[in-house]
């Protein structure tokens, strides 16, 4: 028999089956091919070992995510995704953390929020993505009679105002402040912040680090509230919690790339009202839209979910964080975007910046 | 340069669907990445490339259950836009050295040692013929010689003297790189 073609001893290092019994045979009294056989044999295990890709994890989910925000833009879809190694990321063209889309967002998440804890006795494990609208906002400040964009301004340590169906008052534990250091946020909060190992490209060293006091406010509901909470009293806290913001590279204009916040879970008590009672009392406002209602009723026990508010035009996705659920939130023109999860400890956490999703998540992972 | 494999931009076919879409993505998102990771050495560019593919592919099969052929160039095109990326990447060295401006910095996780050597590969493989680096990063992630047969259009026979000749022409240009 001729000596075997190279084809064939290149088969026969990985389909030896495939390979004719003749050619074997010969192989085994052929020291000629023998010796071609090592070679193929050694290049093939060069290759092998240079080009073939470890078998690591992949998160097809949220992949999938990021695909399917991007097929269901159009216009997203010519826009390809390599990244060139020297080039300015994408997220920080010309972006900043307060676009309009992020104001309204934070502005939705205390209106919807305020709906959640006055509607129930609450200690929230979860979070939900709960779809709001402008309109549902201005609905809700017609019902507390409280304007969130003034809340949004900065709360005095204590004050009191007027409700639609009560009285309001809060006091804090402190003054928010901006700290220098880590150690110093969570002597103040005693609360644990576990900063990134590693940052996404664009983003900087930490810019700013600030606290927030616990608050702790209390509704008195009006003798004419309504069946089961008249004259009952809300206790509401929240906080406290540290932000720290992270500034762009060097030479980037100044600017908050990346935020990662942590906070002591909101909690809602009451020595007269029950849950229900309270959820009844808001779901019967005159005035309430009835998508909100419907999302409210949506949420199952109220009392355990944490509302994550979702503007309209911004993607929500739900996924796992450190063994929890948490809502991915994704700016339409995918500039930026958040996670927020519970962990099992209490206590809240939130990862937002002008990044892709993929990027915030692989954040949100390491420190959740 | 073939342009086979790529997109067609523009709407997607009438019977493209997200759901149908799906399934496909999900069972193959793993060997598509693979294949891209074995070309570009990097996780971060390897996703990508599968993102981008998985785009293309969406634009041309829209429901891929439908287009027999969807598996097989799904890897192909992973293999062919991976290694347009290292070539871009070769053309982008060629300005940088011109206009002395400095790579960027690696993450911490990759040390110099590594980021060299996935180097070399990448400049290695973006030197071969584009068909031999394709049957390499195929076979060399999880395809069968039939499984490139199909996905080449060439002959089973044929798969394997594109793979002896891409590892020979592999190995050769690395030990012309460490000789440099």
């Amino acid at each position: 028999m001729p000596h075997v073609s190279s084809p064939a001893l290149r088969r026969l290092v990985d389909e030896p089956m495939a390979v004719p019994d003749r050619a074997r045979r010969h192989l085994a009294g052929c020291d000629r091919c023998q010796a071609a056989r090592s070679e193929i044999a050694e290049n093939a295990a060069t290759a092998a070992r240079l080009v073939g890709a470890p078998g690591q994890a992949r998160d097809v989910d949220l992949e999938w995510i990021l695909l399917a925000g991007r097929l269901r833009q159009p216009n997203a879809v010519r826009r390809p995704v390599i990244r060139s190694p020297w080039r300015m990321p994408r997220r920080l063209v010309n972006a900043s953390l307060s676009t309009p889309a992020a104001v309204g967002a934070a502005v939705v998440a205390v209106g919807v929020g305020a709906a959640a804890a006055l509607t129930s006795v609450y200690a929230p494990t979860r979070v939900v993505p709960v779809h709001v609208s402008p309109n549902d906002v201005q609905a809700i400040e017609n019902l507390t009679g409280l304007n969130v964009s003034q809340l949004l301004g900065g709360l005095t340590p204590s004050g009191s105002r007027k409700l639609a169906f009560g009285d309001l008052s809060w006091t804090s534990s402190g003054q928010a402040q901006r700290v220098n250091s880590i150690a110093r946020a969570s002597a103040l909060t005693h609360l644990a912040y576990s900063a990134p190992a590693s940052l996404p490209a664009g983003v900087g060293s930490p810019s700013s680090i600030a606290v927030q006091p616990k608050v702790t406010a209390t509704v008195t509901f009006s003798r004419n509230a309504g069946p089961g909470i008249a004259g009952s009293t809300l206790e509401i806290t929240g906080g406290p919690a540290i932000v720290v913001q992270y500034g762009g590279r060097p030479g980037v204009a100044d600017l908050t790339t990346l935020a990662i916040a942590v906070m002591e879970r909101p909690t809602a008590s009451s020595a007269d009202a029950t849950a229900s009672q309270l959820e009844a009392f808001l779901l019967s406002r005159p005035g309430l839209p009835s998508g909100l209602a419907q999302e409210v009723r949506l949420l199952g026990n109220p009392g355990t979910a944490l509302p994550v508010p979702v503007p309209p035009g911004v993607s929500a996705r739900q996924l796992t964080i450190g063994g929890t659920s948490a809502v991915l939130l994704t700016e339409p023109a995918g500039v930026a975007s958040g996670v927020i999860w519970e962990s099992r400890d209490g206590v809240v956490h939130g990862v937002a910046g002008l990044l892709d999703p993929k990027d915030v998540v692989d954040v949100a992972r390491q420190v959740g | 340069m073939d342009t086979s494999f790529m997109p067609r931009l523009g709407s997607p076919p009438p019977q493209a669907s997200l759901p149908a879409f799906e399934q496909f993505f999900r069972e193959q998102y793993p060997a598509v990445v693979r294949i891209a990771f074995g070309v570009v050495q990097d996780t971060q560019t390897a996703q990508d490339v599968a993102q981008d593919v998985f785009i293309s592919a969406f634009q041309r099969f829209g429901d891929p259950e439908e287009a027999d052929h969807a598996r097989a160039w799904v890897r192909v095109a992973a293999a062919h836009t991976a290694l347009n990326t290292i070539r871009g990447e070769r053309r982008r060295r060629r300005r940088q050295e011109l206009s002395a401006v400095d790579v960027p910095p690696v993450g911490p996780e990759e040390t110099v040692l590594d980021r060299e050597s996935r180097a070399e590969v990448r400049r290695a493989l973006s030197r071969l013929p584009r068909r031999a680096a394709t049957a390499l990063v195929l076979r060399h992630n999880g395809l069968s010689y039939a499984e490139v047969a199909e996905a080449m259009n060439v002959k089973v026979g044929h798969v394997g003297t594109m793979l002896r000749r891409a590892e020979k022409a592999l190995r050769k240009e690395l030990q012309n790189a460490s000789r440099l």
